[in-house]
């Protein structure tokens, strides 16, 4: 599992989520450029990626994950202080499984990830 | 100072007529009778009974048109004594020949005593002619026929009834003709100098084509060019970001410029939106721009009017409003997560680590962090409304559920504040089409309002029924041929009211009423802007009565 914001609070409250849906947490970090270098070393099965990000936004490491094979199959879950319907589609269309809404309730958050590491749709 | 309005078309009797001798009091036609009469005389078609007394007589009317051509024609001397001249002139005559005939040299004097000196000179006409006929018997002692005596001056008093009453309808007719030349021309002055007095903003007049005819200073400072360089020269599209107009075209389903900039205003009478104006200097204005067709006198279609103000200053400062806006309710977003989040880390108290106390404060925190949330999430809104980004998620719903739901909602609160809350709602379902969510938002908003500015002991009452618009906006209970159907939600409070005054004002953005400030009512002035924005991109209206003191209705009326 891969957790990328650059606020250090959010980080450690989807760890926590992480730990609460019992799921593995393999890499935490707080840009793009360290969320896909992460992601290619890592594989994990889910990244969850803040949008608004120094370096590479989350809606960029998404798309660039597609379009590599080697990442292309990594569930991503986006977290966003955009909760606009366009923001909502910018997410989705940039290739990402589930599109979270700050602020979020912990346990929407923990169901998200359960859904997405097990493989179902969020 | 510029003259802005133009000179008016030539003719339509906007000019002032140049008075000039009228014929009747002319000794013309006097002076050519005389000259007939010679002729005949001369001819011998006449007979010369004394030749002194003719001779006289025709000296005496050529010395009347020798008067009347020296002096001034509207003078005593023109328009009474070389008329009484040629009377005199013609009863010499008459007794120098004795010839009936000669008494029809009396009309042309006569006529010109009426038409130049109205009732007066119809009497010195009349006893004038009673001279003429008597002549030849008072200077030469023919005998003149008793019928005569009367039939002349009779003739010569009707007649001269009827000119003098037409001269005096004519000289009526001129003075109002006067009047209204000169009325006419003191408006066209005002308002040259009503236009010309406006700095501020731009007004321009064109012509059905678009050329322009009106050009204010205002339009001058706006757009940098002299009046004298467009009347007539340039067209209004001239002034218009091509591509602006070519997407208008498009939307409008025109080709032509011109049209797509008055199309609506040519459907609806009037259009008031904002335009680009490109300025001599190629700075591009954001101008609010009224545009209205002009009619002619005749109301036939004559062109177009276009009133600007310059806006751009202002439309800058809202985006910059609305930029901030939307960056501080995002910013706001992201501490709030760590709030509610970590919170409901520890309220999820699995192991029972809290005390009671511990968990009501922390249910105060999470209270608030709620409302931070609601007021950041109406800030963003606001700010999407205004940018016009705020777009619905279309579906069916049913008004009832979302009625029932806001009530609901506002039960804990209104019981805590002592207000009844009663729901008066049909049994089948209401379904318009729209979007759930804004709709419940709209919906909560009237009754969470509604319930906060009623004070202990009143109502709020929700009645949600189905209706008919008619064309003239008033809705029906009853089925009506034609009308569009509606639905219709009225909120009715018993609460404080808002002041008439204030009432054109309460879907302002941060709009407070002082019966809200007044009574304490918390709140931030956007509840009302963000139902007002979501009932019109319903394409609903949303209408208010209320007085002070007894409380208030809001009309929510939805198309379904």
């Amino acid at each position: 599992m891969l957790v990328a914001d650059d606020e250090d609070d959010i980080r450690a409250l989807v760890g926590v989520a992480v730990r609460r849906a019992g799921c593995v947490l393999a890499a935490s970090v707080a840009d793009g450029e360290s969320a896909l270098a992460s992601a290619r070393a890592e594989l994990p099965d889910l990244a969850v990626l803040d949008v608004s990000m120094p370096g590479r936004t989350g809606l960029e490491v998404c798309a660039a994950l597609r379009e590599d094979p080697a990442t292309a199959g990594i569930r991503v879950l986006l977290l966003s202080a955009g909760a606009s319907p366009d923001d909502v589609a910018r997410g989705l269309a940039a290739g990402a499984d589930a599109y979270l809404p700050k602020p979020f309730a912990v346990a929407d958050l923990v169901g998200g990830i359960r859904a997405l590491s097990t493989g179902q749709p969020a | 100072m510029t003259a802005a309005v133009l000179s008016a078309a030539p003719g339509r009797g906007r000019r002032v007529p140049q008075p000039r001798v009228p014929t009747l009091e002319g000794l013309l036609p006097t002076a050519g009778s005389m000259a007939v009469a010679a002729v005949l005389l001369a001819a011998g078609a006449l007979p010369v009974l004394d030749l002194e007394l003719t001779l006289a007589g025709l000296l005496s009317a050529v010395a009347a048109g020798v008067l009347a051509r020296a002096v001034p024609s509207s003078s005593r001397a023109a328009r009474i004594v070389a008329p009484l001249a040629a009377v005199a002139g013609t009863a010499l005559v008459h007794a120098g020949t004795g010839a009936l005939v000669t008494l029809f040299l009396l009309m042309p004097p006569v006529v010109a005593l009426a038409s130049g000196a109205a009732r007066a000179g119809v009497l010195a006409g009349v006893l004038g002619s009673v001279v003429a006929t008597l002549a030849p018997a008072a200077l030469s002692g023919t005998p003149v026929p008793g019928a005569t005596v009367l039939l002349v001056p009779a003739v010569a008093g009707l007649t001269g009834l009827v000119v003098a009453d037409l001269g005096a309808r004519a000289r009526s007719r001129a003075e109002e003709l006067d009047v209204a030349s000169r009325m006419l021309s003191a408006r066209a002055q005002t308002m040259t100098s009503v236009i010309d007095a406006v700095t501020e903003q731009s007004i321009i007049g064109t012509d059905p084509d678009g050329t322009v005819r009106v050009w204010n200073p205002g339009a001058e400072k706006m757009l940098g060019v002299p009046r004298a360089a467009v009347v007539r020269a340039r067209s209004i599209v001239d002034f218009h970001v091509p591509e602006e107009l070519d997407a208008a075209a498009a939307e409008f389903g025109t080709a032509d410029r011109l049209a797509a900039l008055v199309h609506v205003a040519q459907q609806n009478g009037s259009d008031v939106r904002d335009w680009t104006y490109v300025a001599a200097d190629g700075q591009q204005r954001t101008v609010a721009v009224a545009i209205t067709p002009r009619t002619d006198d005749d109301g036939a279609h004559a062109g177009w009017n276009f009133v600007g103000t310059d806006m751009t200053e202002a439309r800058a400062t809202e985006r910059m409003k609305d930029q901030f806006v939307s960056l501080i309710s995002h910013e706001l977003r992201t501490p709030l997560s760590s709030i509610l989040g970590y919170l409901e880390l520890v309220l999820d108290d699995e192991e029972g680590t809290l005390s009671d106390e511990q968990r009501q404060f922390l249910g105060t925190v999470e209270r608030n962090a709620h409302r931070l949330q609601r007021l950041v999430g109406d800030l963003l809104f606001t700010a999407q409304v205004e940018a016009g980004r705020f777009t619905l998620q279309p579906g069916d719903v049913d008004l009832i559920g979302i009625v029932r739901a806001a009530e609901e909602t506002a039960r804990v609160t209104a019981a805590a504040g002592g207000v009844t809350l009663v729901l008066d709602v049909p049994e089948d379902e209401l379904v318009v089409p729209g979007d759930a969510v804004r709709l419940g938002q709209a919906c909560d908003n009237l009754v969470s309002n509604a319930v906060k500015f009623t004070p202990s002991g009143g109502t709020v009452t929700l009645s949600l029924r189905a209706g008919w618009r008619l064309p003239d906006g008033t809705v029906s209970d009853g089925e009506v041929l034609g009308a569009e159907p509606v639905a219709r939600l009225a909120v009715r409070d018993t609460g404080v009211g808002i002041p008439a005054g204030e009432q054109a004002e309460l879907f302002t953005r941060f709009f407070r009423a002082s019966t809200a400030r007044r009574n304490a009512v918390p709140g931030v002035g956007l509840g009302l802007t963000i139902t007002k924005a979501i009932t019109t991109a319903h394409g609903g209206t949303l209408d208010v009565v209320s007085a002070e003191g007894q409380g208030t209705t809001f009309t929510l009326t939805l198309p379904r």
